[in-house]
């Protein structure tokens, strides 16, 4: 785990944003701390995923009559299945992951300005989210009863949280504490579709 | 008829006798002090045990059910377990580590109980719950609806549940806990310990309540952060912080000091006050959608 304090600095020196005195406490900072180099070389791995994704992902609906065609005469197609499920469900946990991780403002930062790209990107965490409940039930069968009933139940708690703070955004959408709030309710949902997606896998 | 009447008994009391059958496996083998064990019991409990040995033993108790133990590695690395299907019985895994070795364990409804483990600890229970007694370098403790309780002092703990409580005590340096409806209670005794690390605590629910208990080191930094969960911080009187509570839709008490709340012009409550010279001390954050923040003494 990074310093918390630290992620600002992380996302700039990835970005190659950083100024060169920054750049050199960073890196005297990184040979002492293995969290902050694990961080880097996530955010530099996302960056990557990231950049090769395509600009909008169309999961199932237009893909999938073509690889049901190629896949029938198989008899592992329900293998190849749950393989395209997985990889959608990572595909849509890196959208979302990296879409939030860019939006949460550092620990330190209480107030970040407002841009519009903060509703485009809530309309992306929406469209991934809702992607990965639609497999996360599509799953249901490989989890135990208890622990898709527990996490039905959680994700119920967190949709309530997350559209509580949406209200609260709508009526006060300049409101920086808000913007907090709801970024925190929605790394949370991300981080239990996540786990739900894991047990799934295990 | 009585001979086969007592004959019938004695099938049947053989029958009962494999049906609760146990094996039991005994094994010991060469680890170095710093090395990597890993752990994998799905069902039953998982126990480990710190020692001043530069081995790794192991006693398992598997019900009938409960599948096939098995163990590979080397001096440095063990990976040992029970290898189950769904709905397998349980097994009972004891297993002593030397006490600066890395473990991790992995469990689906498994309780895991690790004590004297000086190393770094990575636990991660579906349904199970987790308890570490001791002084780990690091600890990473996930279990969904299972508690996870930490006592002793660690320099790094991250803990994660979905809706189980979470209990952190003793003296750390670092710690950080996320639940969703769980609650959460850290009762930081010799939270400053040195002083000379960084002292920091992070502490987020949804709906679950926060209550952070203790003392925070001049420099540390606390920050609670929930959606609709009561937020409670009582420190000792003589704390010398920022304090910086807000809450939008909730109420703010103070019985710490005689700063009062003001009322947001965009709704809600804050209260931002310091203990002494401003940014001299500690730094006490609260954050809450809804629910009440409670600042008070310890």
């Amino acid at each position: 785990m990074m310093c918390p304090h630290m992620e600002a600095k992380l996302n700039e020196h990835v970005d190659g944003a950083q100024a060169a005195p920054d750049r050199a406490s960073l890196e005297a900072h990184l040979s002492g701390c293995a969290g902050c180099r694990a961080a880097i070389a996530e955010l530099r791995s996302l960056s990557a995923s990231a950049a090769s994704l395509p600009r909008s992902i169309e999961p199932g609906r237009d893909l999938w009559p073509a690889i049901a065609d190629r896949i029938r005469p198989r008899a592992t197609w329900n293998v190849q299945w749950i393989k395209w499920r997985r990889a959608l469900a990572a595909a849509a946990v890196f959208v979302v992951a990296f879409g939030i991780y860019r939006l949460v403002p550092p620990s330190a930062a209480h107030y970040r300005p407002v841009g519009q790209g903060w509703v485009a990107v809530q309309a992306d965490v929406d469209r991934a989210t809702e992607e990965l409940s639609r497999i996360f039930v599509a799953e249901r069968d490989r989890l135990r009863p208890e622990t898709f009933a527990l996490l039905e139940r959680n994700l119920a708690v967190i949709d309530a949280a997350v559209a509580e703070s949406r209200a609260a955004l709508a009526g006060d959408p300049a409101n920086a504490e808000l913007h907090r709030l709801f970024s925190a309710a929605a790394r949370q949902k991300v981080e239990l579709l996540r786990w739900a997606a894991r047990a799934a896998a295990s | 008829m009585r001979r086969m009447r007592g004959c019938l008994a004695l099938a049947l009391a053989l029958l009962a006798r494999q049906a609760t059958a146990q094996t039991r496996t005994d094994e010991r083998w060469p680890l170095d002090s710093g090395g990597s064990v890993r752990i994998m019991n799905p069902f039953g409990r998982v126990r480990v045990l710190g020692w001043d040995a530069d081995s790794l033993a192991v006693s398992a108790r598997l019900e009938r059910r409960a599948g096939r133990f098995f163990a590979a590695g080397d001096v440095h690395v063990r990976k040992l377990g029970v290898d189950t299907a769904a709905g397998g019985a349980g097994a009972d895994l004891e297993v002593h580590v030397p006490r600066g070795a890395t473990v991790w364990v992995k469990a689906a409804t498994a309780n895991i109980d690790v004590e004297g483990v000086d190393g770094t600890l990575d636990l991660s229970s579906e349904g199970g719950s987790i308890r570490v007694l001791g002084t780990p370098q690091d600890v990473t403790a996930e279990t969904m609806n299972g508690s996870v309780e930490l006592a002793g002092g660690t320099a790094r703990a991250r803990v994660k549940t979905v809706s189980g409580d979470i209990l952190l005590r003793g003296a750390s340096q670092d710690l950080g806990a996320t639940t969703l409806s769980g609650r959460i209670v850290v009762r930081a005794a010799g939270w400053q310990r040195g002083g000379t690390a960084v002292q920091r605590g992070k502490f987020e629910s949804v709906t679950g309540d926060i209550r952070f208990d203790g003392e925070v080191g001049r420099g540390g930094v606390v920050e609670l952060e929930s959606q609709s969960g009561t937020i409670e911080v009582r420190v000792p009187a003589s704390t010398v912080a920022d304090f910086d509570l807000l809450t939008i839709g909730g109420r703010i008490t103070n019985e710490l000091a005689d700063a009062q709340p003001k009322q947001r012009a965009t709704g809600g409550q804050e209260l931002r006050f310091s203990s002494g010279p401003a940014g001299s001390g500690a730094q006490i954050t609260a954050r809450s959608f809804k629910g009440p923040i409670l600042l008070g003494p310890k």
